[in-house]
């Protein structure tokens, strides 16, 4: 974590991750400050659902910036060493999920949680939060969630190569190629039930689900979960196969 | 020329036998499943596809499939993916020296490794759409929708050749290339699209839709968008546009690499 | 052959070479130092990759960086363990030595001589990934003479090799100086160095401690005292003798011989041959010099 932070370009990664945050604070602040357009840029359970939603972009790009997790590792045969150490491999593995997890839930829960307590405190009072309760386990719940599974697939992708470069295109080729199939087979077939094939259609429709939206999902949210469940039980079984301190070659 | 065609004569094997090769294959291959689906699907006599509620022709298929899938994803991201690492993979295998010590100018080295790149996904991305058409489209109205295929095959290579030099220059130029390319790819320039007035010149993917025979499929908000504030520039406005951004590309990228010095990790 | 005037290279704060000023001859020259000397950068200058951040560097009269023609003269087998690991040894070497300009067959020819040089003939055709460590390091330089270049820049060739590949790898570097090239090999390991040349340039923080000859750098060492090891028949009587000489600045029993420290190692190697001749001292079985070595010379200038 610390090595990534050294970067120039992750700090203003993260700098400008907050630009959607800054954007949803300054429309509470006119919301409470302001009678004349209180009605329409008013918090309501969806605007802390979009939020999420925006920054899904700069949960890729800080996912995709972690490509080195495990292939540096391995590339460096620093695996070995670090498993010949009193390590296990879920302690390893436990310990690589940390970094992903954490700058995710960086860009996601925490300027969230921080918005929900700026709306409380622009307002002057406590009558939203009262009236959307389920707003604080909904945030907590979809951020983990959506954190679980970023930080479960680049680490499983990274156990696959001993380049960081190629981890980074597989995790973007499957991020987008996933999506860009869906959107040709519901635009063929019409169906929306293809949204199964995408991850991220997933996570939206969980989104919707947790946060009860009103929108129609494309699947049920059941089925959305145990997509995102199959892929992290994917991503697991594909640790427990390439984390290994000895590598053996036919 | 000739250093950068022993270049591209070298890297070429490299290329095609690639892992990134092999993703790239698995990636095109998957059209081409959806394809032989579909075909199956219309032999077994099931209900015909439909598109916005409206009964589908196999052409219009196959437009659905370029826009979507050749056009708007593995065009920008090959040009991303290989063009972005002409050098820099080189450079991670620490086999660059042996290419920077040859009597071949800088520049030439990377025009090699662009045309290679060039051939290497022509090879893999035109074949994967004519066979995508050929199992989309019936027998029968193959005659009449061939030269649609050929222009199709035509502005897929020039897409490609245009998104592989724009990305040869930021590979050559930036630390963090794929990032920058990502955004630019999937972020700058579906923003750009979609505004108003000039911003969209300042996208490749104007220049290279303009071109497509088939009809945009309306298939959301943006496209939507797309669709109403597009003015579609001439096809010889786009041909030149695209050569000439090509053409800046690939020279600024060779005058880049010529004074940038490449330290390998130790 | 190579030249630089106060050439220096800094990696942001960081400096990787420090006013190098030196000309270094045809012939075989060895680059000595420690790991993080300064000599990969030495020898990335050398080779055109890094452009110097001060002074100037030139190969041949002319300056390598950005001068890509220079390359037909220049080859360079570099310290990292790198290949396209897919392809033949042949194939590898005739597609690299084709990036010079020969055509395919002429290619592939100048290919076989330069493997049949380090003689990895037999192995031509199987791939690189299969190559034993002392197989790759000869591939790599194979493809470094392929072209038949008049100056060879080796970094670290002996790495990774066992003594018998040492041994035989050697002798080819001095082959390549005896038949005319100029060759400049950087080692940390100093008896290699040594074993092929006499003419070194000693390196440490990015600075050329000494050059030229070996012996030529120890005499210069005057204020280092030159220990000179004697097995005698009398140790004790030789002592007495040598005691009363100019220059004597400590002297050690060992079983059965002296160990002696002097400031004027000529004049005394001159006496010693005297005592020796005369036999007044008793009789002198052994001289030796643990000093006259580069590990002695290297060890005095790298603590200074």
């Amino acid at each position: 974590m610390a090595s990534l932070f050294q970067y120039r370009w992750f700090q203003i990664l993260l700098l400008v991750s907050f630009g959607p945050f800054v954007v949803r604070a300054v429309q509470f602040y006119f919301a409470s400050t302001n009678a004349q357009v209180a009605e329409f840029l008013a918090a309501t359970p969806d605007t802390f659902r979009e939020f999420l939603s925006q920054q899904g972009l700069f949960v890729f790009l800080v996912v995709i910036m972690q490509s080195g997790l495990i292939a540096d590792d391995r590339r460096t045969n620093a695996l070995q060493l670090y498993l010949s150490k009193p390590l296990t491999r879920v302690e390893y593995v436990l310990g690589k999920l940390v970094p992903p997890l954490a700058f995710v839930l960086g860009v996601t829960l925490v300027p969230a949680l921080v918005l929900l307590i700026l709306q409380i405190v622009f307002a002057g009072s406590v009558t939203f939060l009262r009236a959307n309760l389920f707003l604080l386990p909904a945030i907590t719940l979809y951020s983990l969630i959506q954190a679980l599974l970023s930080a479960c697939a680049i680490l499983a992708l990274s156990s696959l190569s001993k380049s960081r470069r190629f981890v980074a295109v597989m995790y973007a080729g499957i991020v987008f190629f996933t999506a860009a199939m869906y959107q040709v087979l519901r635009a063929i077939t019409g169906s929306r039930k293809w949204a199964v094939i995408s991850p991220g259609e997933m996570l939206d429709v969980i989104a919707n689900g947790i946060f009860r939206s009103r929108v129609e999902p494309a699947v049920p949210v059941y089925v959305a979960i145990v997509v995102v469940l199959v892929i992290v039980g994917v991503a697991l079984v594909i640790l427990e196969r390439r984390i290994r301190a000895v590598e053996v070659v036919a | 020329m000739r250093g950068a065609w022993r270049v591209f004569e070298l890297s070429l094997g490299e290329m095609l036998w690639s892992r990134r090769t092999v993703f790239l294959a698995i990636v095109v291959g998957s059209p081409v499943l959806v394809a032989a689906v579909i075909r199956i699907v219309d032999s077994m006599g099931v209900t015909p596809f439909r598109l916005n509620g409206q009964r589908l022709d196999y052409t219009a298929i196959f437009g659905v499939m370029i826009w979507l899938l050749f056009l708007r994803f593995i065009v920008p991201v090959l040009g991303v993916f290989y063009g972005t690492s002409l050098i820099a993979d080189e450079v991670e295998d620490k086999t660059i020296t042996y290419l920077f010590t040859r009597p071949i100018r800088r520049g030439a080295v990377l025009v090699g490794k662009y045309l290679a790149y060039l051939v290497c996904t022509t090879l893999v991305v035109l074949p994967g759409v004519m066979l995508v058409y050929f199992l989309i489209v019936p027998f029968q109205q193959i005659g009449g929708s061939f030269t649609m295929l050929l222009t199709d095959l035509g502005l897929l290579a020039l897409g490609l050749a245009a998104y592989g030099g724009l990305f040869a220059l930021i590979g050559a130029v930036m630390k963090r290339p794929l990032i920058v390319g990502l955004v630019f790819a999937f972020g700058w320039e579906q923003f750009a699209l979609v505004m108003p007035g000039y911003m969209r010149r300042f996208t490749l993917m104007y220049y290279v839709q303009s071109l497509v025979p088939h009809a945009m499929p309306a298939e959301g908000v943006t496209s939507l968008l797309q669709a109403f504030f597009t003015s579609t520039p001439s096809a010889l406005t786009c041909l030149v546009s695209l050569a000439v951004a090509i053409a800046v590309s690939l020279t600024l990228a060779g005058k880049a690499v010529e004074r940038r010095e490449y330290v390998l990790d130790q | 052959m190579i030249s630089t005037e106060h050439l220096s290279k800094w990696y942001g704060q960081v400096s990787g070479l420090n006013d190098v000023t030196v000309k270094v001859p045809p012939g075989i020259t060895g680059l000595l130092g420690p790991n993080g000397a300064g000599k990969s950068t030495f020898m990335k200058l050398v080779t055109g990759q890094l452009k110097p951040s001060k002074g100037t560097i030139e190969i041949l009269g002319e300056p390598i960086w950005g001068n890509p023609a220079l390359y037909h003269r220049i080859g360079f087998c570099p310290e990292q363990d790198a290949f396209y690991e897919r392809m033949t040894g042949l194939g590898w070497v005739t597609a690299l030595v084709a990036l010079n300009g020969l055509e395919p067959a002429e290619a592939e020819a100048a290919a076989r001589r330069a493997l049949e040089a380090v003689d990895l003939l037999d192995a031509a055709e199987k791939k690189i990934g299969a190559y034993s460590k002392g197989m790759r390091q000869r591939v790599k330089m194979a493809q470094a003479l392929a072209h038949e270049p008049d100056v060879l820049i080796l970094d670290e060739p002996l790495s990774g090799m066992d003594p018998l590949m040492r041994r035989r790898t050697i002798r080819l570097i001095r082959e390549w100086g005896r038949s005319g090239k100029s060759v400049l090999v950087s080692s940390h390991i100093l008896h290699e160095i040594e074993s092929m040349t006499s003419n070194i340039l000693l390196i440490n923080n990015g600075r050329i401690l000494a050059e030229g000859n070996v012996h030529q750098i120890r005499e210069l060492i005057d204020t280092h005292p030159h220990s000179v090891f004697i097995r005698a028949e009398d140790p004790k009587a030789l002592a007495r003798a040598l005691l009363v000489e100019d220059g004597v600045i400590s002297m050690r029993f060992e079983p059965g011989a002296v160990s002696v420290e002097t400031a004027r190692p000529d004049a005394f190697y001159a006496r010693l041959t005297e005592m020796a001749a005369s036999g007044e001292a008793g009789v002198i079985d052994e001289v030796t010099s643990p000093d006259d070595n580069l590990q002695a010379v290297f060890k005095y200038l790298v603590k200074q």
